[in-house]
């Protein structure tokens, strides 16, 4: 140690950068500055940006007048702002139903199926499609007497008893969600996939000595080896759901009283050139989701405990089951 | 070791590449310079020189004439490269446009017209025009505030002597300048099909808002066709072409669409003679709130309508003159389409809103010769290529033919908006922002009003049409106080 502190003491630049520490120091540097660059013009500046647009009332171009909180309280006072968030729930229901679909397939899919490798890439690859793609996909999958009512009248429903999915009202945004949920299942899907193949398949095989179900295998082993994972994707689709834009604004062009948040915000922002408003529309939702995040984390954190590999309310059970068998000897 | 040498020569390949595309730009770039260059000093042009000695025994044409004092036929001898940018693909790609420099080059042969289709035109254009050689001639961008048009595009005459020449000069003049002519000129009207219309009994034309959805009705009982009204509302666009009736159309006045509605107080009624931007929304709702629209109006399929229209599956669509030929041409029955003015009588007499489309820019930077010639093939578009004609639009030479599909519009005083007066050029745009109607910006209110509109013809709760009317009044009214516009009328 002391030989190193005196070798630092009488440092020299170019004996430094061709040391050990140099090199390394000068390689992180110099890795660092591509991304630390791209990020910082490309997202912290713009957004930095945003935050200052926000207190303006502005177009692109032409005078822009400072108005201090007016377009934020705008955001609150406005119909259309916050009637397009409740949509969102019917986006949030949707994201709850894929990932309890994508936990599905992922468990039975990490087993061995008969053709399970194509089941996995059928349900992933509506992932690779891009979003506007898909909205022409449904736009036409929708339309009256196309694919989907094609579809139910050769299992017998009647024409005139279905819907229009996409103009009435009762039903609209949920066919957008679906269409979500279609796009986004197989993401999930791998996600939980490469979870699951991490736990240990010793555990399966002392499960089924101990003669558990399968049921009870997918909750006492999987559910809580992948919590991480679920908990991930859970914010994941809230705060994308909570900012969905593509079915709206493909499928139905926010028409139909399917416009989202983003949608209208959208709008504000280049049809009307309320620049200021739509920022502050945008800082809006940045500030629901990182709350929508935390109440999540604070959520899960009390359903599950996060330093052990099982859930505090399994623990607890356990712990009454040995107490009642040998008398004291708690696991921990 | 091989995968290495591999990848040491991918990389050389790599940059080869790019220093292969610097330096191709390097010769572009210089030869940029070469031609202005030229420019500045006539006497080492090698095509003027050229083109005046083999014009020697014609008198040398003056190259800054003025289009009125241009007169075709004549120069005969010029030669030059027209590059010709155009939004219009379907025109390249069919051969329309090779057969119109056909013709021209008949007169001048020496002069080549070369098109180039672009689609994405408007973003394309931005972009292109910030460079100097983007080519001879375009069709001038909408988004060129007329305070910039002298930047990119040579002057072709006054607008106090074009004015009396042609149609729709002032939509690319500034300060008494015309920067360029329009290619034809858009009537606002109604398409319908003829057929479908004699099939429901209806003889002569709507001239009353309540007469047009009489028809309408007409033709959902006698069921003549599968959707009377066909709303397009999903696009957008598509049911924003009610806008372009605001002004003309629904008020007969050259004035009132940049002079008097921003300074009007409750300008969206409702009034009792159905005048102002009240009689196009009156249209909108009661056609959805009586069911006479398709049934499922956010399926809706432009190109679909194109050819059902064509075939008598839909009555009746609002749109503008230049969809009047693409719907003809969608099938087989092209002679079914017609095209009706506005449904609205004012004083006993019907208007229609009419504009320009875009107009012929000739890039300010070409060599003097190569602007003389296509200032030529302009002034020769203009007037003796028949394009409006052909297209179906309001010609653009005052003395030109009328198309056969504004047939009915004889009696109809086309109206062209007047500028806003000197100093308030921008406060339509204000408060059209600001108030969020966005009158030809977008059609969002448009399809709002549809909506609500369908929602009552399914017996669910809705706005009323005064209740609409009366929140676009406020929205109008409280963007006139924070902008400070006074109210006048």
């Amino acid at each position: 140690m002391d030989n190193v502190k005196s070798n630092q003491k009488r440092i020299h630049p170019i004996r430094f950068l061709k040391s050990r520490k140099g090199q390394r120091a000068s390689i992180i540097i110099l890795f660092l500055l591509v991304p630390m660059t791209l990020l910082i013009t490309f997202t912290y500046l713009p957004f930095e940006k945003m935050i200052e647009f926000s207190f303006y009332k502005m177009k692109y171009l032409g005078r822009r007048t400072p108005v201090g909180f007016k377009n934020y309280i705008d955001v609150f006072k406005r119909e259309d702002c916050f009637r397009a968030l409740y949509l969102s729930l019917y986006y949030m229901g949707a994201s709850l139903i894929q990932l309890v679909l994508a936990l599905y397939f992922a468990t039975i899919l990490s087993f061995k199926v008969k053709g399970g490798k194509f089941f996995k890439g059928a349900i992933f690859f509506p992932y690779l499609i891009c979003g506007i793609a898909v909205g022409f996909i449904f736009k036409f999958f929708f339309t009256r007497g196309f694919v989907l009512d094609t579809v139910l009248q050769a299992v017998g429903f009647d024409l005139d008893s279905l819907p229009r999915w996409l103009s009435d009202t009762r039903i609209n945004n949920i066919s957008l969600a679906a269409t979500s949920v279609w796009r986004y299942m197989g993401q999930n899907m791998v996600l939980f996939i490469g979870a699951i193949m991490s736990v240990d398949s010793e555990m399966y095989e002392a499960a089924e000595l101990d003669g558990a179900s399968k049921w009870q295998e997918f909750k006492y082993i999987i559910l809580p080896s992948i919590r991480t994972v679920v908990l991930l994707n859970l914010i994941l689709s809230i705060s994308g759901s909570l900012s969905a834009f593509e079915p709206s604004y493909v499928i139905t062009g926010g028409t139909a009283e399917t416009a989202t948040y983003f949608v209208t915000m959208h709008v504000l922002a280049h049809n009307t050139k309320k620049v200021g408003l739509a920022s502050a529309m945008a800082i809006v939702l940045m500030g629901i989701i990182i709350l929508v995040t935390v109440a999540q984390k604070l959520i899960f954190h009390f359903i599950f405990d996060n330093d052990s590999d099982i859930s505090k309310g399994t623990r607890k059970r356990m712990n009454r089951y040995l107490k009642k068998q040998e008398g004291g000897n708690t696991y921990e | 070791m091989k995968r290495k040498l591999i990848s040491i020569a991918l990389v050389f390949v790599l940059c080869f590449s790019l220093a292969a595309c610097g330096s191709k730009k390097d010769n572009k770039d210089t030869s940029v310079d070469a031609n202005k260059e030229n420019t500045q000093t006539p006497t080492k042009e090698p095509e003027a020189t050229k083109a005046e000695s083999e014009a020697a025994n014609d008198e040398t044409p003056d190259y800054s004439m003025t289009l009125d004092q241009i007169e075709l036929g004549k120069y005969t001898d010029i030669t030059a490269t027209i590059k010709f940018a155009t939004h219009r693909t379907d025109l390249v790609d069919n051969g329309r446009f090779a057969e119109y420099v056909a013709e021209f080059n008949k007169v001048y042969p020496n002069i080549k017209v070369e098109y180039e289709g672009i689609t994405d035109y408007k973003e394309t254009m931005d972009i292109r025009l910030t460079q100097k050689d983007w080519g001879t001639m375009c069709m001038i961008p909408t988004s060129i505030d007329k305070v910039d048009l002298g930047t990119y595009f040579e002057p072709i005459g006054s607008y106090d002597v074009l004015k009396d020449i042609y149609n729709f000069c002032d939509d690319k003049a500034f300060d008494n300048v015309v920067y360029g002519l329009s290619s034809t000129g858009n009537a606002q009207g109604i398409v319908y099909n003829k057929k479908v219309f004699e099939a429901a009994g209806i003889t002569s034309l709507p001239k009353t808002p309540d007469e047009f959805l009489d028809c309408l009705q007409k033709i959902k009982d006698t069921g003549a066709a599968e959707d009377p009204y066909y709303s397009n509302y999903k696009d957008d666009w598509a049911i924003s072409q009610w806008n372009a009736h605001i002004g003309g159309s629904t008020n007969g006045d050259p004035e009132y669409y940049n002079n008097i509605l921003p300074y009007q107080k409750n300008p969206f009624g409702p009034t009792d003679d159905f005048t102002g931007a009240y009689s196009a929304y009156y249209l909108i709702y009661n056609i959805a709130a009586r069911g006479l629209c398709e049934e499922d109006p956010v399926t809706t399929d432009w190109e679909g309508c194109k050819g059902r229209i064509n075939r008598g599956e839909i009555g009746v669509m609002a749109m503008g003159s230049w969809a009047v030929t693409q719907f003809q041409q969608a099938d087989s029955n092209p002679q079914d389409i017609g095209y009706m003015p506005f449904p609205l009588t004012i004083n006993g007499k019907q208007y229609a809103s009419a504009g320009a489309d875009y107009c012929y820019g000739i890039n300010i930077n070409a060599d003097e010769v190569t602007k003389f010639a296509a200032k030529i093939y302009t002034k020769w578009l203009v007037e003796q290529s028949n394009f409006s004609y052909n297209e179906g639009g309001i010609p653009i030479l005052k003395t030109g033919a009328y198309p056969e599909v504004l047939n009915a519009f004889s009696g109809v005083e086309f109206i062209v908006n007047n500028p806003a007066a000197a100093g308030e050029e921008d406060t339509f745009n204000a408060i059209n922002a600001e108030s969020e109607m966005n009158i030809n910006v977008d059609g969002k209110k448009a399809q709002y009003v549809f909506w609500e509109g369908f929602k009552a013809s399914k017996g669910e709760s809705a706005k009323t049409l005064e209740e609409l009317m009366a929140e676009f009044n406020e929205a109008w009214s409280d963007a006139q106080a924070s902008l400070g516009i006074e109210v006048k009328y």
